[in-house]
């Protein structure tokens, strides 16, 4: 007893440090962040349904901490768990602000040299954050002009932009700026950001004008792409928009980059590739194409020794996830995987490259169908079970993933307009009602695998 | 135009043909269905047809003539004393059936033994192609050949429950073996050390020649027998004589590596030890044998095969097993 006493008082004199792991958790909106760190960190705290997860055994307790970040808000676990396990279970509304969350472990140690040391304590920080504003690292090497040109390009082939668009071409950026017709500007390209949301469209910059929080009406905020004039006088409308994008830049994205991003040491990827499969050719390559320039921003490789030393971080292992995957019979996950391994080949291969671990699972954050059969002209078809917002339970088949990636992504990459020989339905079904076991949280597919990829090797 | 040629049959010729073709098609998806030491037992020469004929008329003939002398005494000892005649007749009559119930037996145990290995086949292959179905049926079936033991009624609940969750057959095999197959291994080790240490003992202390080689055989031969049991095998004399012969086949299969690498080691200590006595050098040696054999068969008996747990290595074994000599806590050790 004495003996554990003073060890244990050594130990807090002299420190083994606690351990921080910063966990990103990336994913555009509606990609299934909150759910899934909420899902996570239940999981975590009754690790029944985690068998996959090695280190459990290990753990002594688990304890959501108070968060280190002063500056933050809390995330809201308790408020999206009661949402999703509720009496009426439906998914918690979309994330809006940037809040922290620190789970705790107390590990038993291991080997000889554990039990001498005694437990230590790991703790596992996670932000959420509203997945607009990730759209935003995009930007970082974009200049106001290649940004510009961009956006107009891909305006004048979507019928949500042809309001702007006129807008934008009647314009002379070589006039002097005028502020109330650079807000009205600025409002006008909003409300296209905001239709072409809706229409499911991923790249949707500048992330802050869909939510602008406090910043709204600031100048920061307040520019829009505009054809580069002939001409650039001194003041013009053109260059004072080239200014208030560098300062979006500036004061926005990088301290949002560099506060919650810079320093994570994991990284999960999430990806509702299943809903844009659903909505087409185009939808899935306007995915592709943000999720690669998103990832840009990370810094991927093995951590060396001198980084250690150093005390910089690195990301080591990135996990590449489609959720959603409880929407698919099992049988299909191997080609959902392929598919998202697929998709975000530019990021993997560049992770791989720079010696970091990477690996793509097909997961559900929380399970909410069960698998069935529908009989069909003499087939069977692997179906699931689900319950629709309106109450209804259908069983649905959603059409057959090709077991070869190329054959969507290639269409998709050529911009066919809808699929060859393929079709796809997607319902958009609700959290189910589950019947709670002790020691177990709420159901999910492979929570478990992905805890033990990106934490696992750490605990 | 086309050119005259002198052989009309190199003139260029185009048919079309119906029917898909993939050039990227796997040409050897299947996987090879047996691990080397089968391979190597089927290597060895087959028998031929005509030998098989000659065994057939053999066996016949031999059958014919125990028949026949069998009815000749019978019907002798009838002609003889009658009553004597009705006694022999019952006991006749009671032999072939022991004879009947112990061939069925038997038949049971060989049917046993091949369920485990071709479970652990399904398992290989569940493994390699990732297949969740197979992956649960291997469960299944292992989950009925382990049903009438109620020490293992705790841990099958527990498996049945954390399988629900999974949908990977990596995931759903490695639960399995831990769950079901690690405390299965403790006891196999405990077996072997047992039996490993018994063959060092009575080589050593075991004065006449000949003798230790007799008791080291039953030695090996129990030791086999009761790890098939433990793994679900069932007891038979017959059973155990053919796993031996397997473990035989396994072990000239990866003889040439194992004496090179592990049991250098037993030969070395086993040389110091025979330095001050030959017999317990002797005894050493004839330990280590047997906890290859043990090891072996192990591996052999075991429906699944080692992924979550290492192969047990002999030096481990063997020292494990003569440290408990020593010590007299091998089971504490064997467990942990």
């Amino acid at each position: 007893m004495r003996a554990a006493e003073l060890r244990a008082g050594v130990l807090r004199g002299k420190g083994l440090p606690d351990r921080v792991v910063r966990l990103g958790v990336t994913g555009l909106s509606r990609a299934g962040k909150t759910v899934f760190i909420t899902n996570l960190v239940a999981n975590l705290l009754a690790r029944g349904r985690m068998p996959a997860l090695s280190a459990a055994d290990r753990i002594e307790a688990v304890y959501l901490h108070p968060q280190p970040d002063m500056t933050l808000p809390r995330f809201a676990y308790e408020e999206h768990l009661a949402a999703m396990t509720g009496d009426d279970p439906h998914w918690p509304h979309s994330t809006r602000a940037v809040s922290e969350l620190r789970l705790s472990f107390r590990m038993r140690g291991r080997g000889v040299l554990g039990r001498v040391l005694g437990p230590q304590v790991v703790h596992l920080d996670i932000v959420d954050y509203p997945g607009e504003w990730l759209l935003d690292l995009g930007l970082l090497d974009k200049s106001y002009e290649d940004w510009s040109h961009s956006v107009l390009d891909r305006l004048s082939k979507r019928p949500e932009g042809a309001g702007y668009l006129a807008l934008a071409r009647a314009e002379d950026g070589s006039l002097p700026l005028d502020d109330p017709k650079a807000t009205a500007l600025a409002q006008a390209f909003t409300a296209y950001l905001h239709a072409a949301r809706q229409a499911g469209l991923a790249d949707c910059t500048p992330g802050r004008f869909l939510l602008p929080g406090d910043l709204a009406g600031s100048p920061a905020l307040t520019f829009a792409p505009l054809p580069k004039p002939a001409r650039l006088p001194k003041g013009c409308q053109w260059a004072a928009m080239q200014a208030r994008f560098e300062a979006y830049k500036t004061h926005i994205v990088r301290p949002f980059f560099r506060t919650h991003f810079a320093r994570i040491d994991r990284q999960i990827v999430l990806v509702d590739v299943m809903e844009a499969v659903h909505r087409g050719p185009t939808a899935l390559e306007d995915l592709r194409r943000t999720m690669a320039e998103v990832l840009l921003a990370f810094r991927p490789g093995r951590r060396g020794w001198l980084d250690r030393i150093m005390g910089t971080k690195r990301i080591d292992r990135i996990l590449f996830a489609a959720t959603k995957a409880d929407h698919l019979h099992h049988r299909q996950h191997p080609n959902l995987t392929a598919l998202t391994e697929a998709l975000l080949d530019e990021a993997k291969a560049r992770a791989d490259f720079a010696g970091a671990e990477t690996v793509a699972l097909s997961l559900a954050s929380l399970r909410c169908t069960v698998e069935d059969e529908i009989a069909r002209d003499g087939m069977v078809l692997d179906a699931v079970r689900g319950r629709l917002a309106d109450g209804r339970r259908i069983a649905l088949y959603p059409g057959e993933l090709p077991s070869d990636p190329a054959r969507l992504l290639a269409p998709a990459r050529a911009g066919a307009p809808r699929w060859l020989n393929a079709d796809y339905a997607l319902m958009a079904f609700e959290p189910a009602r589950f019947a709670a076991r002790a020691g177990c949280g709420p159901p999910h597919m492979r929570l478990d695998r992905a805890a033990e990829f990106l934490v696992g090797d750490l605990l | 135009m086309v050119p005259h040629l002198e052989d009309p049959l190199k003139a260029p010729a185009m048919v079309e043909v119906d029917g898909a073709f993939d050039p990227g098609a796997e040409v050897f998806a299947d996987l090879p269905e047996a691990p080397m030491m089968e391979a190597v037992a089927k290597g060895a020469r087959r028998n031929s047809a005509f030998g098989r004929f000659a065994a057939w008329v053999f066996g016949l003939l031999f059958a014919l003539v125990l028949a026949v002398q069998a009815w000749r005494f019978v019907t002798g000892l009838w002609a003889a004393t009658p009553w004597l005649g009705y006694v022999a007749l019952g006991l006749l009559v009671l032999a072939l059936g022991v004879a009947a119930v112990q061939a069925a037996r038997e038949g049971l145990a060989f049917v046993r033994l091949s369920q485990l290995d071709g479970i652990r086949q399904a398992a290989l292959r569940a493994h390699a192609t990732a297949d969740l179905a197979q992956a649960r049926n291997v469960v299944a079936r292992l989950d009925r050949l382990y049903a009438p033991r109620p020490t293992m009624a705790a841990a099958r609940a527990k498996l049945a429950q954390s399988q629900a969750d999974v949908f990977d057959a990596d995931t759903v095999l490695r639960l399995t073996e831990e769950a079901l197959i690690l405390p299965l291994d403790a006891l196999a080790r405990a077996e072997v050390m047992t039996a490993t240490r018994q063959v060092a003992v009575v080589t050593a202390l075991i004065p006449l020649a000949l003798a230790d080689v007799v008791a080291a055989l039953l030695a090996n031969l129990r030791m086999i027998r009761r790890l098939a049991e433990i793994y679900g095998g069932r007891a038979s004399t017959l059973g155990s004589w053919r796993l031996l012969r397997k473990v035989f086949v396994s072990l000239l299969a990866t003889g040439a590596v194992a004496l090179t690498d592990d049991l250098i080691g037993s030969f070395a200590g086993g040389g110091i030890l025979a330095r001050l006595s030959r017999r317990f050098g002797e005894g050493v040696v004839n330990g280590a044998l047997t906890a290859r054999v043990g090891l072996a068969a192990m591996e052999i008996c075991r429906p699944l095969p080692f992924v979550v747990a290492k192969r047990p290595g002999v030096s481990a074994t063997v020292a494990q097993a003569l440290a408990g000599l020593v010590s007299r806590k091998p089971k504490a050790s064997a467990l942990s």
